[in-house]
């Protein structure tokens, strides 16, 4: 047998290893459609609870959006259900073309290509776009799938201290002489919620003949006036060279993704970007389902104004209950508990409660910064918000954390 | 070298720099320093010491401490 009893133990070591150090992640049954109320089945086979949603990336709340789920209805009798094809062979129907120029519009740039996911599209820029002479320059805290697709190319990489412009400064100083030089960052940090300081970005960029790169996955739909991004947000909207996002959170919710940017790149990214060579084109459903949002968020921006409110009122509210909380202009909201396990337990409390907010801590963020991650949508309405707080306050008095700083948090032991 | 190194780690990783770490300071499994940042020590230590580190060589586990970094940085 070639799956021996000595190949299959050194695996279940490794997840025993998992399990030994409370990193096991176990999947919740989501046993309804996704919105600001979801039932949920966890563990497996035990009875469905209803619960607030304050863990999803649905912040304009259109992952359910009737509008939407009929623009992906309409979209199997249109144009069918799947390809069968990469783009370059039979992949690619009008509305993908179609998509692509509605997504270059709205992101106020020369061209778009769209990905399967945006994972997919960081794993393409890199390895397509620079060589062996170039170097990529990253912020520390950037997406995984960032870093997963510097790895793959064979340009030099080197990082940033998380949003120090002085030390970005430094670091061009010290690559000047590369050909092509590369600014890495996320327009919103998914861990804290914070935003780049793009603006001061673009002027380094500028003064050093380097491109910028932002993926701004946890920004498209909402940050800036009319939901462009945190370019927009920042006032330098025609000053990015590249710009890569997801449909997965705020633009449908249901998966792809693309880049978008000059028109050189993004030709070059048609011709040598692997992922997007050697993997299926995006469904039907997905790409007119995505132009539905983008008709949406083109009418109006009452939804980002709305998850904008929300976010205010959130903010304010967690802070004069007592919490700390990362301080930000996002709807990803961090409430600070520092110690793991007062994470662990006031997580679990919340859900007990019927609130769902995920824990987070190390290695998934820095040691002694555990966090419980909030995150709004337009989905919410005040009586969700006003029933989380009621929740957030009776465990935090439990825990007796209110007003307490972090050295006083640190204190507890649970 | 170890003073060297530990003045270069508190520049480049820490935020506080008054963060107290000696050449047995678990670095990386410690979360002070992410192990995709450790490009910026192979830099350093070709800079400073005029030795070349081959990237296969510099790791989470081998470069997990200062003292670690020396014994790897001195086989060179």
């Amino acid at each position: 047998m070639a799956y021996s009893q000595k190949v299959k133990n050194s695996y279940l070591e490794t997840l025993q290893t998992i399990k030994d150090n409370g990193l096991f992640k176990s999947e919740r049954l989501i046993c309804d459609v996704q919105g600001a109320d979801i039932e949920v089945e966890f563990p497996v086979g035990s009875a469905h609870k209803q619960l607030i949603n304050m863990c999803s990336n649905n912040y304009l709340g259109l992952s359910s959006h009737p509008e939407i789920v009929k623009a992906a209805h309409e979209a199997l009798d249109y144009r069918g259900y799947g390809l069968s094809s990469v783009r370059f062979i039979c992949g690619t129907q009008d509305i993908h073309k179609e998509l692509e120029k509605r997504l270059s519009a709205f992101l106020g740039v020369d061209d778009t290509i769209l990905f399967s996911s945006c994972f997919d599209a960081n794993g393409a820029v890199f390895e397509t776009l620079l060589d062996e002479n170039d170097i990529m320059i990253s912020d520390r805290l950037v997406h995984a799938s960032i870093i997963d697709g510097m790895r793959l190319a064979k340009a030099e990489h080197d990082t940033y201290k998380h949003s120090d412009m002085a030390h970005l400064r430094k670091k061009l100083e010290q690559y000047q002489d590369r050909p092509r030089k590369i600014i890495i960052t996320d327009g919103v940090f998914s861990m804290d919620g914070d935003i780049a300081k793009l603006d001061e970005i673009v002027a380094l960029a500028e003064e050093f003949d380097a491109m910028v790169f932002v993926d701004d996955s946890h920004a498209s739909g909402f940050i800036g006036k009319t939901g462009r991004g945190v370019h927009e947000l920042c006032g330098v909207m025609d000053k990015i060279d590249i710009i890569t996002t997801t449909f997965g959170k705020a633009l449908g919710g249901a998966s792809g993704g693309c880049v978008s940017g000059r028109q050189e790149l993004i030709d070059l990214l048609r011709q040598r970007g692997r992922p997007y060579l050697f993997s299926n084109t995006l469904a039907p459903t997905i790409t007119m389902a995505t132009m539905k949002v983008l008709d949406i968020l083109e009418a109006s921006t009452e939804r980002r104004d709305k998850l904008e409110r929300n976010m205010k009122w959130w903010r304010t509210a967690l802070t004069e209950a007592g919490f700390i909380i990362v301080k930000g202009d996002s709807p990803i909201v961090p409430v600070m508990f520092y110690d793991a396990k007062l994470a662990q337990a006031f997580s679990k409390d919340l859900y007990d409660e019927g609130v769902y907010a995920v824990g987070f801590f190390f290695p998934v963020v820095a040691q002694g910064q555990a966090r419980i991650r909030t995150q709004l949508s337009a989905a919410h309405e005040m009586s969700h918000l006003e029933k989380a707080l009621e929740v957030f306050v009776k465990i935090g008095k439990k825990y007796d954390i209110l007003g307490k700083s972090k050295e006083e948090l640190l204190q507890i032991k649970l | 070298m170890e003073e060297k190194l530990l003045d270069f780690i508190r520049d480049e990783f820490l935020d506080d720099p008054d963060t107290e770490i000696d050449v047995d300071t678990k670095l990386i499994s410690g979360g002070m320093i992410d192990s995709f940042s450790l490009v910026s020590l192979q830099t350093f230590i070709a800079k400073e010491f005029g030795k070349k580190i081959p990237a296969p060589r510099i790791t989470a586990a081998s470069f997990d401490t200062v003292r670690q970094m020396v014994e790897i940085i001195n086989q060179f």
